[in-house]
């Protein structure tokens, strides 16, 4: 028996193992879950981390590491490289070196583009942008000509002149992009993700869906148990909901909420916003069940647990194309205020060793066919206006199009957000009990 | 001659035994070194940094348990230490109400289907945490497989306990179960067969010999699995964090969120200091049971 047992128990051990050295990206991805799929800089991607540490998981290391070091440009004889570092998730990357790079190369024939990836290497495009600022003080090569980085994030970097001004100059096809989404001259928008509304067309008839924010709260107390978002600190999805449910007490202008310190009169609105949320509790799926993660949302959507609930775009778009929602999910935008969303972006350090080739990309990205590529190949919401798209795009996504992204500071507003929430909307206790 | 042979026997002497103690300290030192460092030293300025508050104004350092009752006096954070106790007390009650019989039917079983049992009993050690979240997410979830099955027979009552705190205690239970088993298992072995026999032999039955004769015999590996299980269960975070609900939070999952949601630094330190509190008065149970002779 004890012979049998130790054969059976091996057998066992060293087919969990074969299992889990196969599939790396199987626990490589749960542990992006409770960030979004792609780098949208507003949200804290280091409560992603901690899930993962904790776990401490066996295959620890996730996908692929960064490539060794970007040449430096070629000569005359040949197409110049530009060297584009990232740390967004592998759909990104992918998207960049296999649908972007020949496309680029296409469009300009001098340049040829190299995709670095520093996903999970020490802290990803921000230990990149630090090198090209050491770099420019020893007067090195930055090894870096566009990086996916929002020069908003340090501002020492800023004070110390590595950034080159993106404006119209610069970069010429600037001049479509959507007002406001700029947040400073350093950094050029270039691919964004709204929140929206997803729901089951099988279940909610196209007139009944709510057009605003008002109407959404009346349909969820009308329909209990029927529509979910999820914890504002574990998915932008819930985040952004919380956020409009702030904006719907403050008046309805997101341009009250300036990035910086928090201004106390504000923050003391957000009780109204609680009250409000409170009032929806008991209607939301399974009477105040709130799930960790924009991912869990989307699965209580698709097994059809609700019939509605808050989604990034590009997740959503990109669950819709490859089957894991059906077909009958439909995205809508509010009409009076629409939910956040966030913008990822470029910026190119002034030493880089290829200036022009940088602003070919941003250019290029900028584009008809750069931004076309963006919502069709990653599901992505443009950084410029529709009515630069084809014709065909606009008419396919007119439920989901916004003249105007409200963008929302995050920082000190945030963090109230968060604990005001949990404190005041997710518990059972009265507070000041 | 046998005399000299005898006394040569007796006198040849032992190898040296003065090796001196100092090249077992130098053997263990590197780990205690390791251990003082990266834990004891940490822990102990968490500790003070709790206690000692800073004067905004003057700079003056003074010591003030404020933090504490800062903790005790919210009626969030009080139900989350509430909660954490009660879901540790309930876990571990359900792992000996499910791991002793699985510790006395693998002790006293001869046939062939006890090894298959070990091996499944023994499989969630290879599952990571956040793996199994997610396949209880599946399996449990409405419209999961459970549901589904149930629906297909009949039945349209099943409430889902994901996001419930009765999913936390399925996961956490279900992570346990090798851990447990292996120990009181192992417990059981030292129970020898010719004393159940002789218990037998008086006529006991069965619940008097589990009672009166087993229970007795491996008190030293309950207590071993009581408390290591109290420990890793109080401080657990991955399966909370994602089967759980939003409020109340076990004290892993309350930190985090203090210090990474909240950012309140002082905060998640003044939990995790009443945490250790709880679970080093365990962990002293603990080594006493261990180290105290058979």
């Amino acid at each position: 028996m004890k012979s049998k047992y130790l054969t059976l128990l091996s057998f066992f051990v060293v087919f969990t193992m074969v299992l889990m050295g196969c599939a790396p990206a199987a626990t490589a991805a749960p542990t992006a879950v409770p960030a979004q799929p792609t780098a949208v800089p507003v949200q804290p991607t280091a409560a992603a981390a901690q899930p993962t540490a904790a776990a401490a998981q066996p295959t620890a290391v996730p996908q692929p590491t960064a490539t060794t070091a970007p040449q430096p440009t070629a000569t005359s004889a040949g197409p110049s490289v530009v060297n584009f570092v990232t740390d967004s998730d592998t759909n990104i990357s992918d998207w960049m070196a296999n649908v972007i790079a020949p496309a680029f190369h296409a469009a300009y024939p001098q340049y040829t583009l190299k995709v670095t990836i520093v996903r999970g290497i020490g802290n990803g495009d921000q230990d990149i942008a630090d090198r090209a600022d050491a770099a420019l003080k020893a007067n090195a090569d930055p090894q870096v000509d566009v990086l996916e980085y929002d020069a908003l994030s340090e501002q020492q970097l800023i004070t110390d002149g590595l950034w080159e001004t993106m404006d119209t100059t610069t970069v010429p096809n600037a001049k479509n992009v959507l007002k406001g989404i700029q947040t400073s001259p350093y950094s050029m928008p270039y691919r964004g993700s709204q929140v929206l509304l997803a729901y089951d067309s099988t279940k909610i008839q196209a007139s009944d869906v709510p057009q605003t924010f008002a109407d959404l709260i009346t349909w969820i107390k009308a329909h209990p148990g029927q529509f979910v978002y999820c914890r504002p600190d574990k998915g932008g999805s819930g985040d952004n909901f919380v956020v409009r449910a702030i904006y719907e007490v403050t008046g309805k202008d997101p341009t009250l909420f300036k990035p910086g310190a928090a201004d106390p009169a504000l923050l003391a609105k957000y009780a109204d916003a609680w009250t409000l949320l409170r009032s929806i509790n008991s209607a939301i799926y399974d009477n105040g069940a709130y799930p960790a993660g924009n991912t869990q949302s989307l699965t209580l959507l698709a097994n059809g647990s609700v019939s509605m609930a808050t989604a990034w775009s590009d997740q959503a778009l990109q669950a819709l194309a490859n089957g894991v929602l059906a077909p009958t999910i439909k995205l809508t935008q509010l009409t009076d205020v629409p939910f956040p969303g966030g913008d990822t972006m470029l910026s190119v350090p002034k030493n880089s060793r290829n200036l022009a080739g940088a602003n070919a990309l941003v250019n290029f990205m900028l584009s008809s066919d750069g931004q076309t590529s963006v919502v069709k190949d990653i599901g992505g919401f443009p950084a410029v206006d529709w009515s630069t798209l084809p014709q065909d795009l606009q008419t396919q996504y007119t439920s989901v199009i916004a003249k105007s992204v409200p963008d929302w500071p995050g920082g000190d507003y945030d963090t109230a957000l968060v604990k005001g929430w949990y404190d005041n909307v997710a518990t059972n206790i009265k507070q000041g009990s | 001659m046998t005399s000299t042979n005898v006394s040569t026997l007796q006198s040849s002497p032992a190898p040296k035994r003065k090796a001196s103690p100092l090249l077992a300290y130098l053997l263990i030192a590197p780990p205690v070194i390791i251990m003082v460092g990266l834990i004891f030293w940490p822990a102990i300025q968490a500790v003070i940094e709790t206690l000692v508050l800073t004067n905004a104004k003057t700079g003056a350092l003074s010591f003030s348990l404020q933090n504490y009752i800062g903790f005790f006096r919210d009626p969030i954070l009080r139900e989350n230490l509430w909660f954490t106790l009660e879901i540790t007390f309930g876990v571990v009650a359900v792992l000996f109400l499910v791991g002793f019989p699985l510790a006395i039917y693998l002790r006293f079983s001869k046939s062939w289907i006890a090894a298959i049992v070990q091996v499944l009993a023994l499989f969630p050690l290879f599952v990571p945490g956040v793996i199994l979240a997610f396949a209880i997410i599946r399996f449990l979830g409405t419209h999961g497989m459970l549901d589904t099955l149930l629906r297909m027979l009949g039945s349209t009552s099943f409430s889902t306990p994901y996001l419930h705190p009765s999913g936390i205690v399925i996961a956490l239970t279900w992570d346990n179960i090798p851990f447990t088993v292996l120990v009181l298992t192992a417990g059981l072995r030292q129970v020898e067969d010719s004393v159940i026999e002789s218990a037998r032999d008086v006529g006991a039955n069965e619940l008097q010999v589990f009672f009166r004769i087993i229970l007795p015999l491996v008190t030293r590996a309950v207590i071993i699995v009581f408390c290591l299980n109290v420990i890793g269960v109080f401080g657990s975070f991955t399966l909370p964090y994602l089967i759980g609900p939003a409020q109340p939070m076990m004290m892993g999952v309350s930190m985090q969120q203090t210090y990474n949601g909240y950012k309140d630094h002082i905060g998640a330190l003044t939990q995790a200091v009443i945490s250790f509190i709880f679970c080093a008065s365990v962990g002293v149970v603990y080594v006493r049971t261990v180290s105290r002779p058979h």
